[in-house]
């Protein structure tokens, strides 16, 4: 038994670390442009699918597979942001309005996803070693997405505190009107951060593409996932994300080994409904009155 | 005067529709979208004031998994099961809607708790396996056509039956509007802060609007289930039926009484349209043009389709 908990634990650090990511693109994408994207999973699922179609269907080397998913998720990024992020923004629609005009993309992506691609599982079938040490088994996919996504994390960490450009984003997040009197166009901000949130949702399906196999309906279960993480550690605290995505990792590996999925995924919409109600700015947020 | 007219003579039509045209399939088309019109109109009663939940699915769920599993395990008549899962239904609402408007839940953040909570509900049912049969869901025990036990095999029994329910539906939306509730309501959808400062027990108020439209939700599943014989957790709750719900209500206009109506019969009709016309190849098709209609509606036309064109009509007198 300890030793089945000791691997769920190891397994969902690992889960954390993509998860960590998967959180920090929506949480930059609300910071920056204050829009939920509710359909960030799903653009996940879009980016597995352009492996899967690369790597089994064209039968190119799947590395480089991996590697052409990045611009192209980053193109749909953009594309978001010109066809429904953007009259968005200019129609002025509240909050509310946005959550639903992204929830209704939501059902366009998986149909279109299900009509092109169908409703089978489609996976990249390959088989990489299993490693243990001690009595921990890990998977050297997941290995693989850890430390991956942990490089990439410190990679836009710099990116966002070093560059000139990544001021430009952060500064934008924290107060828009100050920013544009700087000198910072916005919308071209907008879009510059809407394709590295595209970007990100390629590097993720890389990622995921030798864990999962890949079904039209696979997103939503992360954009849940994201968005309870992102809550969890305040919206818009990049460090808050950090730290949200292990204990939900941890939390959803550990009650899955101890009762059931169902059971798992219950305790951890149970965690978000509960900081919702009491604890709205997160674990690490500051409260801000309205 | 002449608006009353009118809709009696549209009911009247519909009415006496299956005399004329005897076929069991636009029956069955009528059915559904009456009984999916009265579960979106139950929704709106919420959503014209601001209180935009897309977790109505844990409503339809928790009414008709009560009512179908009392039935097949203790053989309680649905009449009375119904009540009994509505009233569940209500007790759900009253526990995350006081926990909601006590801490002052509002928007697109009250949207995300009840999604969750609509989930919440899917993964209950789906967890208890052994009595619920989980993913598979069940099939209620067949009495043949029984009042007594709210079955039928003829399909133009649910068609009246269902319509009754809308027209109920609909006159619980009148009483609604006339009554103090509908003011005070309006008043908290439009400045929260300053109608308590007005005095208006915001609470209270929100409180009895979200029971009503969670009872009535829990009335139309059990009607649904009744009619399909047959419970599934992915059509009777979870994201996917809750968000339906919403946009079916949306596409219409939750703002006005006929708008849920329209979006529901509207949105019913294409998917069966395609589903006829295109068949199963094109499974996704019709959602694909129902959600960038969505999409669009949203962002272009927020009062819905039948709102906006008695906005224009209203221009013009």
């Amino acid at each position: 038994m300890t030793e089945l908990l000791l691997n769920s634990i190891v397994n969902g650090i690992l889960l954390g670390g993509v998860l960590a990511l998967l959180a920090f693109g929506m949480n930059l994408i609300f910071g920056v442009v204050k829009i939920i994207h509710l359909a960030y999973g799903q653009c996940v699922m879009l980016g597995m699918y352009v492996v899967y179609t690369l790597a089994v269907q064209m039968h190119l080397p799947v590395i480089l597979s991996c590697i052409i998913a990045l611009p192209v998720m980053g193109i749909v990024g953009l594309v978001l942001q010109l066809l429904v992020i953007n009259p968005l923004l200019k129609a002025k629609a509240n909050p509310l309005t946005q959550l639903l005009a992204l929830a209704g993309l939501t059902i366009v992506v998986e149909n279109a996803a299900q009509v092109v691609w169908g409703a089978d599982l489609r996976g990249i079938n390959i088989q990489l070693p299993l490693i243990h040490i001690g009595n921990v088994f890990l998977r050297t996919s997941n290995l693989i997405a850890f430390f991956g996504a942990l490089l990439t994390l410190w990679g836009l960490y710099l990116f966002l505190n070093r560059t000139y450009l990544g001021l430009a984003i952060r500064s934008i997040a924290q107060d828009l009107d100050s920013a544009r009197l700087m000198g910072i166009n916005p919308r071209m901000i907008y879009f510059i951060t809407m394709a590295a949130g595209g970007i990100l949702t390629g590097l993720i399906a890389a990622f995921f593409s030798p864990i999962y196999a890949v079904h039209p309906h696979f997103g939503g279960s992360f954009t849940l996932m994201a968005f309870i993480i992102v809550v969890l550690g305040g919206m818009g605290n990049l460090l808050g994300g950090f730290i949200g995505a292990f204990i939900i990792g941890v939390v959803t590996s550990v009650s899955a080994v101890l009762t059931s999925t169902e059971i798992a995924d219950i305790i951890v919409l149970v965690i978000f409904i509960s900081v919702i109600l009491i604890r709205p700015q997160g674990l690490l947020g500051i409260r801000v009155s309205k | 005067m002449a608006a009353t007219l009118t809709v009696i003579l549209v009911f009247a039509a519909v009415g006496v529709f299956p005399y004329f045209v005897p076929s069991p399939y636009l029956l069955h088309i009528g059915t559904l979208i009456f009984i999916w019109s009265f579960i979106t109109t139950a929704w709106s009663y919420m959503g014209r004031f601001g209180l935009v939940s897309l977790g109505h699915g844990a409503f339809l769920g928790v009414g008709a998994y009560t009512t179908g599993l009392l039935f097949n395990f203790y053989g309680l008549t649905p009449w009375v099961g119904m009540l009994l899962g509505g009233l569940a239904a209500v007790g759900l609402a009253v526990v995350i809607g006081y926990a909601c408007f006590r801490f002052g839940v509002i928007g697109d953040y009250f949207a995300l708790v009840t999604l969750a909570l609509g989930e919440v509900v899917a993964l209950t049912l789906i967890a208890f396996r052994d009595i619920t049969g989980g993913s598979l869901g069940f099939t209620l025990k067949s009495k043949g056509t029984s009042l007594f036990y709210f079955q039928s095999e003829e399909k133009i029994h649910f068609y009246y039956v269902s319509l009754a329910f809308l027209i109920l539906g609909l006159l619980v939306w009148k009483w609604i509007d006339r009554s103090r509730m509908q003011k005070a309501l309006r008043a908290i959808g439009e400045d929260e802060i300053a109608a308590s400062t007005l005095g208006v027990g915001i609470i209270r108020y929100k409180m009895v609007i979200t029971m009503i439209s969670a009872f009535l939700t829990a009335i139309g599943a059990v009607l649904y289930a009744q009619y399909i014989t047959y419970l599934n957790p992915h059509t009777l709750s979870g994201v996917a039926p809750s968000l339906e719900i919403a946009f079916k209500a949306i596409l219409g206009g939750m703002f006005s009484l006929w708008g849920p109506t329209v979006g529901t019969a509207l949105i019913v009709s294409l998917e069966e349209y395609f589903r006829v016309v295109y068949g199963s190849t094109f499974v996704g098709f019709s959602q694909i043009i129902y959600g960038l209609a969505l999409v669009l509606l949203i962002i272009f036309l927020p009062k819905g389709i039948y709102g906006s064109v008695q906005d224009w009509f209203k221009k013009k007198a």
